[in-house]
């Protein structure tokens, strides 16, 4: 366990143990800290849970067993509803596809996460900071064109922008590179990298793509974790 | 933002359809305490003018001077006949016009009903044929039906029953000025009987073939001419009076009008005397109907008693 | 606006057409049976208003329906000629006012209605400009005729031939127009009346020609016998009556004889109506006396039953309707499950997804209940008189 995790980590896993359904993928991480304000990559191979990890440390999934904490928060021992609540304004969340809604704008998928959750709040002070960190991100000028007519990398950074408008303590990123390509992966890891730096917020990031690695100051190995598939139900 | 634009067309468009009204109620008419009749020749005015009194409003359209029963009206004047209160018609084809007009029928009398059946035929009349209609003639009745006074008293009563049916509380007033009407005409009647009686069976002339009704009513021995009062008589025309004085040697023409002064002498010359019997069809430069017939009579009975 | 409904609102907004076809099916599934019923009311009403106001019809024996049809509406075939002795007959009663009818002919697509002045005080109808006819061949035009013909009072409207082979039938007569009618917003504002003298002389029955004893008929003029004169065919008959040629017109034969289409009798009250009603029941009875209302009745009831059949027509049919847009909505669920998906994940509770969803569903309806309900208001407000039109036309 590391310095900083002792002194105050935002994620602490004990114990976790997790499948879906019956005699399903089975996860167990026995114990995991990520501290506040650091940079972590994930790694293991496809299939290995990496994405469930992300869900329960989110709070959209709760473990079978063990415990997880997210920025202080005891997420797999709430209900539904305090764990959307917590995630809405605690957590930002960058998806593998990045999980735009198509038929909406490009400052209307920014300002999503307002629309969903009555505990966040729309007024002009919200609205003024989605186009300045879309303005920071690059995409100032596409706010008002629709999300199906952006390039990959331009449907990421708004992807980006929609996980950092609420001001999360914790960035969760699944595969942010995944679909892009090479340029594009290294500007989204910068942005990652930077947009967590400026704001004090602690990153995790899940990747397969082990060229990463060296961008972040600590990489958590998933097969370290006792991972196995279950028997297939008969 | 198009749906909206055709919306608001279509709305625009139901908008300009006129909205629907009420029918305009027909105006009210307004009875007018006098009865406005029209009607078409002098007797029928002095008819209903005498037995109406003040209760009536008569109009014959047709100028004075003119004879009504040649005279057509135009559009304008049947307008005027179709807002009187009462049309009454001479019958017997008088003023024919009338079938060729539109008149309201309700207000429409004929006041021959009573004497349909004594209507004559006019002699002289040319009948003619085209096509597959066969023969037929144009009109073809004798129309001075009140020359026949006995004809022109039940004239005067139907004149009196049609202004009884409109003002039913005149209808006193009516009745007993239709009587003072009969018994003037009646008068006239007697006188001219009893002239024609005087008359026996002296041949006389009439310048026209209108008073058929005169010669069948009193049983004159009469031919009629085709003669105009100011029109010299042609040398073909003298020449067929003499053919007809031969066979009918008259000593009497009878003249719708004064004949000239030239034509007076060269009938005098040839033994022809002249006497005016004005059929007074149209309206009268002086005078009224009832004149007009008394000085017809008084000279047929001056003719009659002269013949002697 | 809330997040649910403004999240519909950008969905619908976007999917523009599936939302109008939507909008529409569900605008006429409400519309069509109010719009249907509306309808059918209103012209069973004018019709039925129509046939009221008239007390009794004669016309030769037939069809009830289309002397109806013929004589009030000037729609239909003419029906068979009846005299017009009958129309005598009707007054010599003395039970009612008899209006003669003749319609059998047109003038550039208008019935030619041959009447007497006494159907223009019976029907309340108004000279707008001009005056009634007056004399033989003159016409006095409805308000819609006068205006699809662009007809006024001095100008002059032909009739047309019944076929077109029409060579030695009827008259072609140009008449002329003397007034001009008010709207009535009935039939007649598309007719074209004139006195039945008139139509007569268009059936051939009355014309007028050169005297045939004068000079300029020499010509036409095959043999003279004492009185008697006979012309050949080159006898010039005039089409058209001009105050100059009125006085030679003239009627062939007893007018009594003459035909017409119908007669309007009006009761002078309602004894003088049963009384003559009983007149025309002998069975040997050449014509029949019907009463509109009661003819109308009979027509508008078969409407009605043909109205519920089509109303249960259109409720199967908006049932299947509403069971496809379910579907359709239905299947654009499955379609959306990815972002569903995502909305939870970011942290929507599924009640906030379904009222999204919901609000999609009540807004498509709400809009299309909208519309429904201003298309009935549309259609209440204006459909009489579009109703009239169509009639009329």
């Amino acid at each position: 366990m590391s310095d900083t995790a002792k002194t105050d980590p935002v994620i602490q896993i004990d114990g976790l143990r997790f499948r879906y359904g019956e005699g399903e993928f089975e996860l167990a991480v026995p114990e995991l800290e990520v501290a506040r304000g650091e940079h972590v990559a994930v790694v293991g191979p496809s299939g290995s849970g990496k994405t469930t990890l992300l869900h329960l440390i989110a709070g959209i999934e709760t473990p079978q067993e063990g415990r997880v904490e997210t920025a202080g928060t005891a997420v797999s021992e709430l209900d539904d509803a305090a764990r959307r609540s917590f995630r809405i304004q605690r957590v930002g969340l960058v998806f593998q596809e990045f999980e735009l809604i198509d038929h909406l704008s490009v400052l209307d998928n920014v300002l999503l996460p307002y629309r969903i959750h009555p505990a966040l709040r729309l007024d002009e002070a919200t609205r003024a900071r989605a186009e300045e960190i879309a303005a920071g991100i690059g995409i100032g000028d596409r706010l008002g064109r629709r999300a199906t007519r952006l390039s990959q990398g331009e449907r990421q950074r708004v992807a980006v922008c929609r996980a950092l408008v609420a001001q999360p303590e914790l960035l969760l990123a699944d595969e942010p590179t995944g679909n892009l390509d090479p340029g594009n992966k290294d500007r989204v890891v910068d942005l990652l990298l930077e947009s967590a730096e400026a704001r004090g917020a602690t990153l995790v990031v899940v990747t397969h793509d082990h060229d990463l690695l060296p961008r972040f100051a600590r990489t958590v190995d998933f097969t370290a974790f006792q991972s196995a598939p279950s028997a297939l139900t008969a | 933002m198009i749906r909206a634009f055709s919306f608001a067309s279509f709305v625009a468009f139901l908008l300009s359809c006129s909205p629907p009204s009420e029918a305009p109620a027909p105006e009210a008419a307004t009875p007018s305490s006098q009865l406005r009749v029209f009607v078409v020749n002098e007797p029928l005015r002095y008819f209903a003018a005498r037995i109406g009194g003040s209760h009536v409003e008569v109009v014959l359209p047709a100028p004075s001077g003119i004879d009504p029963s040649t005279w057509t009206p135009d559009a304008e004047t049947v307008a005027a006949y179709q807002s009187a209160d009462l049309v009454l018609r001479s019958g017997a084809g008088y003023a024919d016009w009338v079938d060729l007009v539109s008149l309201p029928a309700a207000r429409v009398v004929d006041t021959s009903a009573a004497y349909r059946q004594r209507v004559r035929q006019r002699a002289g009349t040319v009948t003619h044929q085209h096509g597959p209609g066969g023969e037929h003639s144009h009109g073809e009745l004798a129309h001075t039906t009140w020359l026949d006074l006995q004809l022109a008293i039940l004239q005067a009563a139907a004149v009196a029953d049609t202004l009884v049916r409109a003002r039913p509380e005149h209808e006193s007033a009516f009745r007993s000025e239709l009587a003072a009407l009969v018994a003037d005409l009646e008068a006239l009647d007697g006188q001219l009987a009893a002239a024609a009686q005087e008359l026996a069976d002296a041949p006389l002339l009439f310048s026209h073939p209108v008073y058929d009704y005169l010669i069948g009513r009193y049983a004159l021995n009469a031919r009629s001419l085709d003669w105009e009062p100011d029109a010299p008589p042609t040398p073909r025309q003298w020449r067929d009076l003499a053919a007809v004085v031969h066979e009918h040697p008259a000593r009497w023409l009878l003249w719708e009008a004064e004949p000239l002064t030239e034509i007076e002498r060269a009938l005098r010359e040839r033994g022809i005397e002249s006497v005016v019997f004005d059929p007074c069809g149209g309206t009268p430069e002086d005078g009224d109907f009832l004149g007009v017939m008394k000085a017809n009579v008084a000279r047929f009975e001056a003719a009659s008693t002269a013949s002697e | 606006m809330s997040g649910p409904l403004y999240l519909a609102w950008r969905y619908l907004a976007h999917h523009r057409a599936k939302t109008a076809i939507l909008v529409t099916a569900i605008t006429l599934i409400a519309f069509l049976p109010i719009g249907l019923n509306q309808l059918v009311s209103e012209s069973g009403r004018q019709l039925a208003a129509r046939a009221q106001s008239t007390p009794l019809l004669v016309g030769e024996r037939g069809s009830r329906l289309d002397l109806v049809l013929a004589s009030l509406y000037f729609a239909s075939d003419p029906p068979a000629a009846m005299r017009y002795a009958e129309a005598e007959r009707v007054d010599a009663s003395e039970l009612a006012t008899a209006i003669p009818l003749h319609v059998r002919f047109r003038a550039r697509g208008h019935s030619v209605v041959g009447t007497t002045l006494e159907y223009l005080e019976f029907r309340g109808l108004r000279v707008a400009a001009g005056r009634p006819m007056a004399v033989l061949g003159e016409c006095l035009v409805g308000a819609a005729a006068a205006r699809d013909l662009e007809l006024s009072p001095g100008d002059t409207v032909t009739t047309s031939p019944e076929t077109v082979f029409d060579l030695a039938g009827t008259y072609r007569l140009r008449m002329r127009v003397a007034g001009v009618l008010a709207p009535s917003h009935t039939p007649d504002d598309e007719a074209i009346f004139v006195d039945v003298k008139t139509a007569w002389v268009i059936e051939g029955l009355g014309h007028g020609h050169q005297d045939v004893a004068s000079p300029g008929a020499s010509s036409a003029v095959l043999k003279r016998e004492d009185d008697r004169v006979t012309a050949n065919a080159s006898l010039v008959e005039y089409n058209e009556i001009t105050p100059e040629n009125l006085a030679s017109f003239h009627f062939h034969g007893d007018l009594a004889e003459h035909p017409v289409s119908a007669v309007l009798a009006v009761p002078r009250d309602e004894k003088s109506r049963v009384l003559l009603l009983g007149r025309y029941t002998a069975p040997d009875e050449a014509v029949q006396i019907v009463e509109p209302a009661a003819v109308m009745d009979d027509l508008l009831a078969t409407v009605f039953t043909v109205r519920r059949y089509v109303l249960a027509a259109i409720a199967l049919v908006s049932a299947a309707t509403l069971v496809v847009a379910g579907l359709v909505f239905l299947l654009s669920v499955r379609l959306r499950r990815r972002e569903i998906e995502t909305l939870h994940k970011l942290g929507a509770a599924r009640s906030h997804v379904a009222l999204m969803l919901a609000a999609e569903v009540v807004a498509v309806i709400a809009v299309a209940g909208a519309l429904a309900g201003v298309l009935t208001w549309l259609s209440g407000s204006f459909g009489g008189a579009a109703i009239r039109a169509f009639l009329l036309s």
